[in-house]
């Protein structure tokens, strides 16, 4: 555990050390509201709630985490600080997870930053707060799920440039999959596996307000096993 | 300290370490020596748990590698290839990164990164970010990550490459106080570094041990032993057959394989290499044929094989089969 929180405060110092944590808080914020306000049509909606807001989060984050993971390996491994790293004496499973938690941090930070529009929303008509805090909840788990694919694709690679783009891809894929549902009107058994598989879907249980513990456990699971498959990643990459 | 039995390595299908053993005892500073690709860098990877052995084994600190990596990095201080560092944070923040990944008590750190500090020369430097840093003192920087946590095992990969004459002098020094205390691997292609440093080297070649032993031992096996060259002066007045120059010295002490070779002004030069341990004898003989025949030796000197020549030897040979 102490292992992990060194290596997490020093990746999280690396992120603010750099532009990259303010852009990415700068972007989420100017992306979200920018189609909440404008393209969302949140005016002529006329009712006081955030759930057009939040419901841009699986595309918005499906881009923008990439951008944060893409360099926790590919970065390492460019500029060869990975042999360092890894002769350190931290387990596989320190890397990751400390790597992973400086990245959620940054998330955390940024969806704190866009506590103004629903206190501004609040102030212009009624809001449900429970359904608020359910909403943020579903962020950030959304955003851990993200940050550990992001991770692990990350890992895969030298080229920052790559983890990013397999990273949005595969992110949007798990993310907006449930919409192709919709879309394509698939028969309800496909609809069921593919609503099943999609993060996003799970994510609009959130913004209904709905506390679904399975919902908690897939978000908990898709994080866990990409973290798991980077660990591995790493250990037999000594193999190799 | 550190003991290496029938170590292989291959990546891929590229075996880059073949069958290599070796011990090292404590304390000792051994060198490895060899052209780009000989293997020195895999060896060095294994030890410090970065790469798994493909057979074989490498016992560090009675620790087996493959068994339990961890143990044998919390063993090892490490300066890999190249330094590569944290370019975005300050001396200060890297050091103390390192002492907290080491694991070292939060009273224990700033001394420790302090006297790290001050062994690598990089009093002041501090508060300064490494990407603004030369490489001299990156290179510190380096040793100063490696030895903070004060490792019986040091694994030093090319140490000096890239630092002027100066620089080189002050790291050499540096790790030549840490010899004795520590166990030093060090790798290098510069032959003086081996024979300023190490009290054993190890040569390699793609990936085989070519040779071991020290410095001193691996000139007397190379055969040939020792050369030994002498200026002999002998001014016109020889007797029948000419002068007594260097033919008639090689012809009177019976070195049938010596070079003579006359350099004009009565002055000729005799080259003889002599089998190892009768370089005294030859030596001598030489000087008491000389004094008995009137001529006069302006120069003479012995010279082992260098380390350089060895090398050049044994590497190139090898490709050549």
């Amino acid at each position: 555990m102490k292992a992990t929180m060194v290596i997490a405060r020093r990746e999280l110092r690396s992120y603010f050390n750099s532009p990259l944590a303010y852009v990415f808080i700068a972007s989420l914020l100017l992306i979200t509201a920018i189609f909440f306000y404008f393209l969302g049509g949140f005016y002529a909606m006329n009712r006081a709630s955030m759930r057009s807001y939040f419901a841009l989060f699986p595309a918005v984050l499906a881009v923008l985490v990439p951008a944060l993971t893409m360099r926790l390996w590919a970065e390492e491994r460019r500029q060869g600080s990975y042999e360092l790293l890894i002769t350190l004496p931290f387990t596989e499973a320190e890397l990751a997870i400390g790597k992973h938690l400086a990245a959620w941090a940054v998330i955390a930070t940024a969806l704190a930053a866009t506590l103004p529009v629903p206190l501004m929303v609040g102030a212009l008509g009624r809001l449900d707060w429970g359904v608020v805090a359910a909403e943020y909840l579903g962020a950030l788990l959304l955003g851990s799920a993200y940050a550990a694919v992001g991770q692990y694709l990350s890992s895969l690679t030298r080229n920052q440039m790559s983890a990013f783009m397999a990273g949005a891809a595969a992110l949007l894929a798990l993310g907006l999959v449930y919409q192709l549902a919709a879309w394509l009107d698939l028969p309800p058994w496909l609809a069921g596996i593919v609503n099943w598989l999609s993060l996003g879907y799970r994510f609009i249980s959130f913004s209904r307000g709905v506390i679904d513990s399975r919902d908690l456990a897939y978000f908990a699971l898709v994080s866990a096993a990409a973290l798991y498959l980077t660990a591995k990643r790493l250990y037999f990459s000594a193999w190799s | 300290m550190i003991e290496v039995s029938g170590l292989s390595k291959s990546y891929g299908g590229f075996e880059a370490v073949k069958e290599v053993s070796f011990t090292v005892g404590d304390g000792r500073v051994i060198g490895l020596l060899g052209p780009n690709g000989a293997g020195k860098t895999t060896i060095m990877k294994v030890l410090t748990g970065y790469h798994r052995p493909s057979a074989g084994r490498a016992v560090v600190g009675g620790v087996d590698v493959a068994k339990d990596p961890l143990a044998v990095k919390r063993l090892v201080g490490y300066l890999p290839e190249g330094v590569p560092l944290y370019g975005d944070m300050t001396v200060t923040e890297y050091l103390s990164f390192i002492a907290e990944a080491r694991g070292l008590t939060p009273g224990a750190r700033a001394p420790a990164a302090a006297k790290a500090m001050e062994a690598c020369g990089l009093g002041g430097m501090g508060p300064v970010l490494i990407e603004h840093l030369s490489k001299g003192y990156r290179q510190r920087v380096g040793l100063a990550q490696a030895i903070l946590h004060d490792p019986p095992v040091l694994i030093l990969d090319e140490p000096t490459t890239g630092l002027d004459p100066n620089q080189i002098l002050e790291i050499r020094s540096l790790i030549r106080s840490l010899g004795g205390d520590k166990t030093v691997i060090l790798s290098t292609h510069i032959m003086q570094e081996v024979e300023a440093l190490c009290s054993e080297v190890l040569i390699l070649n793609e990936g085989r041990i070519a040779a071991q032993g020290s410095a001193r031992e691996l000139s007397e096996a190379m055969q040939g032993g020792e050369l030994i060259k002498a200026v002999i002066l002998a001014r016109g007045g020889g007797a029948a057959g000419g002068e007594p120059g260097a033919g008639a010295a090689a012809t009177a002490l019976g070195w049938a394989d010596a070079e003579a070779r006359p350099l004009g002004d009565g002055r000729s030069e005799l080259s003889y290499r002599a089998t190892a341990g009768r370089g005294d004898e030859e030596a001598e003989r030489l000087f008491d044929w000389a004094a008995g025949s009137g001529a006069k030796l302006l120069e003479l000197r012995r010279e082992r094989i260098s380390l350089e020549e060895i090398f050049v030897r044994l590497t190139s040979e090898e490709h050549t089969k």
